[in-house]
């Protein structure tokens, strides 16, 4: 991963985290103000409820006591005979737009039911309790009616007359119709439960749905417990709905039922959903021109970093003058000057090691040419001086010291000849004149070359090569000097005598050649300065013969390698591909 | 007991009396013309006027019937040649199918001259109006099916039922309550039929029922009685029986009834309130002891539950002249009466 990438996918990570900490932090702000306007809405709602609801029941108590005021009323307290009455509360009830109404003797006995018109004669007790019915109001009761049960609200009024009292008891049903009768405000119903039964039945729930049931059913129960008001947000997303439940006490504080006041969550989840998208696009908006931006900056901030980089390279690659502009006063313009100074002082350093190298290989050289001629030259200086003394001191002597000292001197010459050959070679060593090789015929062939040589060092060769091997593209004349080289150096590796191993192995697309002697091996130290010119293990070599070696494998675009260990021999290797 | 010496003999003895004189009055009386108008609930969808029965039928002694709109409207004209002489009257119109609301508005109003008058609308009735009053002679019972077969059901109801109630409030104490098949005046031993509620005896009857047994259905001939089905209703609900009401038809499990008492002899009479009920025909009786035995015998069971003994109860227009229309057994006789305004 580049360092551009990297700080781009930096830069990148914090944007986002930016920007989605900034949308979590609005949205969850405006979530909770729009949630404290529903809040404020729905207790609104409900208040109106409760006003409209409170509104109702004073229409039953106006009602009430309207009959109860009436001609009508008085004339049935006063009556001592109520049998003529008994069909009354229902013209009475449907004249002041009620569903109940009772009328009901000083005594408790009813005179008249709209509601259960059989019911004349039967008591209801609860009129007579001490209560003061006017000053109550409207309120809660469970009324028995001939299909079952129900909760109505109703109120109480009171007629007198000639010392005879005539209740009246009105109002209507808490049913789907009364509930339905209610002027709601927009996203608002309102469910009833009548608490008539012990425990939760879910046919008491007026004005829901079947799927209402098991939702508010918890509400219920809770409210059934509790006995007090309970608001619970119920479902999920735009189906949400807040329930308020309200519970509704009868007139002795009994629990009669549960009025569930609910209103829709529909509008604020649209409002949410809209400020969640709107905020997302924004933040989406906002990550991208991030990126975009971070994209730039990253790229500015890693040109000048690139150009150090492709500096560097170049430097590794062998420009050492390669320089990079330093376009401002920061960081990276102090790093590019400071790379700058490098690469001067680095070119600097090496000319002065260029300088340094050469005058230590003129000096080696020197060396080696002073060590390499001295040899020679000593016998001959003796040889000369030995020719000088018998013709002065043994004139009879000189043609035969004469004879000897010339045979002396050519061998020397001839030796001082064969240096001075060597030395350049090396130093005109040609470019590798590339055809194909078999390496097998090339080992056979040099091998038999060097059999008298071998014979003589008591040294057994040994060819092993692979049959598979196809010829390579080389250059004959050179690796054949190579594979010389390399079985002389084994010769002189085994003064008393060993055996010589030869072995090509076929490579994909190459050859592998080994050679090996069983002399007396290297150190690893001698291993490592083994390809170093001049360097040699032997008394007279002149540390030139593996240099070469290492040349042509070079110029081959090979690889050559030495394993040893003292007393072990040695093997090398060259891999030509 | 002593039956020969209870009001039934006196009541009965001064019902034909009565009849006695209305007929030899009728026989005397001038001829002043003119159509007696008359309302009925009842509604005859016949395609030929009724022949037996009462109230209708009872004009062919002295009218023909001129005129026929089945279910609708009846006119029968003055026959000249009637048992006992034409009638004062020529036309007798009847509207047929009339709610009693209707007939006694229509009343009010003087666009009729008879009319049926319910309990309520006998109540309303202005002060000093001509009625017409029968004897009790209407019975309202009620009568199980064979199908309800668990005799504590019958008699639980039939101890549930607060008769009095009833007769006070809805009946406005026309007629009278009565556990009997004859009325009191008739047989003269009616009060010998406790007809006293006892809703404690009731429940202990049904207790232990199931619920299915318990539950009874309640038919009802006339809407007029729907209120009396459901204070049964009501009643039995007190007992722990579940009586749901319902019209007439729908094979209910018992029905609430009306019949008519057909003759002034108690044990015709009671043959015939048998017949009508489906209970079975009792054995001829010629003295009160072995009556007595035999209706006690009919209402043994419980199939059949009197409840009330209703007269019939007309309300009259005073341009009406003459004596009462109808007989102590509720029978037309409009032969007798002249209406003001009418042909001279």
């Amino acid at each position: 991963m580049t360092f551009r990438t990297r700080l781009l996918l930096v830069f990148t990570v914090a944007v986002v985290a930016s920007v989605a900490l900034v949308e979590w932090l609005v949205t969850d702000s405006t979530r909770q103000a729009f949630e404290r306007m529903e809040a404020q809405r729905a207790n609104g709602l409900v208040a109106q409820f409760r006003k409209e609801f409170a509104e109702r029941g004073q229409r039953i108590v106006r009602a009430v006591n309207g009959i109860a005021a009436s001609e009508a009323a008085v004339n049935i307290a006063i009556s001592a005979d109520d049998s003529p009455y008994y069909n009354e509360a229902a013209s009475l009830a449907s004249a002041h737009g009620l569903g109940l109404l009772e009328l009901v003797a000083g005594d408790g006995t009813i005179v008249s039911s709209a509601e259960w018109p059989a019911r004349f004669g039967y008591q209801e007790d609860w009129l007579r309790e001490p209560a003061d019915w006017e000053s109550r109001g409207a309120f809660l009761r469970r009324e028995e009616l001939p299909d079952g049960v129900t909760l109505s609200l109703v109120a109480v009024g009171t007629a007198s007359a000639g010392g005879r009292k005539l209740y009246v008891a009105g109002g209507q049903q808490l049913d789907r119709e009364f509930l339905s009768s209610l002027l709601l405000p927009e996203g608002m119903r309102v469910l009833l439960y009548r608490n008539l039964e012990p425990g939760f039945s879910p046919a008491e729930l007026v004005g829901g749905q079947a799927e209402d049931v098991p939702r508010v059913r918890p509400l219920i129960e809770q409210v059934q417990q509790r006995k007090r008001a309970i608001a619970r947000t119920l479902g999920t997303g735009a189906s949400a709905e807040t329930f308020h439940a309200l519970p509704l006490t009868g007139y002795q504080e009994d629990l009669l039922g549960v009025l569930l006041i609910s209103s829709s969550r529909r509008e604020l989840v649209e409002l949410e959903s809209v400020l969640r998208r709107t905020g997302m696009g924004v933040a989406a908006a906002g990550i991208l021109l991030g990126i975009a931006l971070s994209w730039w900056a990253t790229a500015r901030v890693t040109r000048p970093v690139l150009r150090l980089a492709e500096s560097a390279a170049r430097v590794a690659a062998g420009d050492w003058g390669a320089t990079v502009e330093s376009p401002s006063a920061g960081e990276i313009g102090q790093l590019a000057r400071a790379f700058n100074r490098m690469t001067h002082e680095l070119v600097a350093q090496r000319e002065r090691l260029v300088q340094a190298e050469r005058v230590a290989a003129w000096r080696e050289l020197a060396r080696r040419l002073a060590h390499e001629l001295k040899n020679p030259l000593f016998p001959l200086q003796i040889t000369v001086e030995n020719m000088q003394r018998a013709r002065e001191r043994y004139p009879e002597q000189f043609e035969e010291v004469f004879r000897e000292g010339a045979a002396t001197l050519l061998a020397e010459l001839a030796n001082l000849k064969q240096i001075v050959g060597r030395f350049s070679d090396f130093a005109k060593m040609p470019a590798p004149e590339m055809q194909p090789v078999s390496f097998n015929e090339l080992v056979s062939e040099t091998l038999k070359l060097f059999e008298p040589q071998l014979a003589q060092a008591r040294v057994r060769a040994n060819a092993a090569l692979d049959p598979r091997l196809r010829p390579v593209q080389a250059d004959p004349e050179q690796m054949t000097r190579v594979l010389r080289n390399l079985i002389l150096n084994a010769i002189d590796a085994m003064p008393e005598g060993g055996t010589l191993t030869v072995r090509t192995s076929a490579l994909e697309g190459g050859v592998r050649l080994e050679v090996s002697d069983t002399g007396q091996g290297l150190t690893p130290e001698e291993c490592g300065r083994l390809f170093t010119p001049y360097y040699t293990t032997k008394a007279h070599g002149t540390g030139l013969g593996l240099a070469i070696v290492q040349s042509v494998v070079s110029d081959h675009h090979g690889r050559i390698s030495v394993e040893s260990a003292p007393g072990k021999g040695a093997t090398f290797r060259i891999d030509l591909a | 007991m002593r039956l020969m010496s209870s009001p039934w003999f006196a009541v009965r003895n001064l019902a034909l009396a009565a009849l006695a004189v209305a007929t030899a009055a009728a026989a005397t009386r001038p001829h002043y013309g003119g159509t007696l108008h008359v309302e009925i609930r009842q509604s005859f969808e016949t395609p030929d006027p009724p022949t037996t029965g009462y109230g209708m039928p009872d004009l062919a002694r002295a009218f023909a019937i001129t005129s026929w709109e089945a279910g609708r409207r009846a006119v029968y004209a003055a026959d000249e040649n009637a048992t006992g002489g034409r009638p004062y009257l020529d036309t007798v119109e009847i509207e047929m199918a009339r709610p009693l609301r209707d007939q006694s508005v229509d009343l009010e109003l003087g666009k009729t001259d008879v009319v049926e008058l319910g309990p309520s609308e006998l109540r309303r009735q202005p002060a000093g109006r001509k009625v017409w009053l029968s004897a009790p002679v209407r019975l309202v019972a009620l009568v199980f099916a064979p199908r309800v077969e668990d005799v504590r059901i019958r008699e639980a109801l039939a101890l549930a039922v607060d008769r009095a109630a009833i007769h006070n409030v809805l009946l406005q104490r026309q007629g009278e309550v009565s556990a009997a098949l004859l009325p009191q005046w008739l047989s003269g031993y009616a009060f010998l039929f406790s007809a006293a509620a006892d809703p404690a005896r009731a429940r202990t009857l049904v207790a232990g029922l199931p619920a299915a047994v318990r539950a009874i259905s309640l038919g009802v001939e006339d809407a007029a009685a729907r209120p009396i089905a459901e204070r049964i209703a009501l009643n039995a609900r007190d007992a722990g029986l579940a009586v749901s009401v319902v019209p007439q038809g729908a094979g209910a499990d018992a029905r609430l009834v009306e019949v008519r008492i057909g003759s002034l002899d108690p044990a015709l009479a009671l043959a015939g309130v048998a017949v009508s009920l489906g209970l079975p025909e009792p054995p001829r009786a010629a003295s009160p002891e072995p009556l007595y035995a035999a209706e006690r015998a009919l209402l043994e069971g419980f199939r059949v539950i009197p409840l009330f003994h209703l007269p019939d109860v007309y309300g009259v227009n005073p341009r009406v002249k003459g004596r009462p229309g109808i007989t102590p057994l509720g029978e037309w006789r409009f032969e007798s009466l002249w209406v003001e305004g009418g042909r001279p």
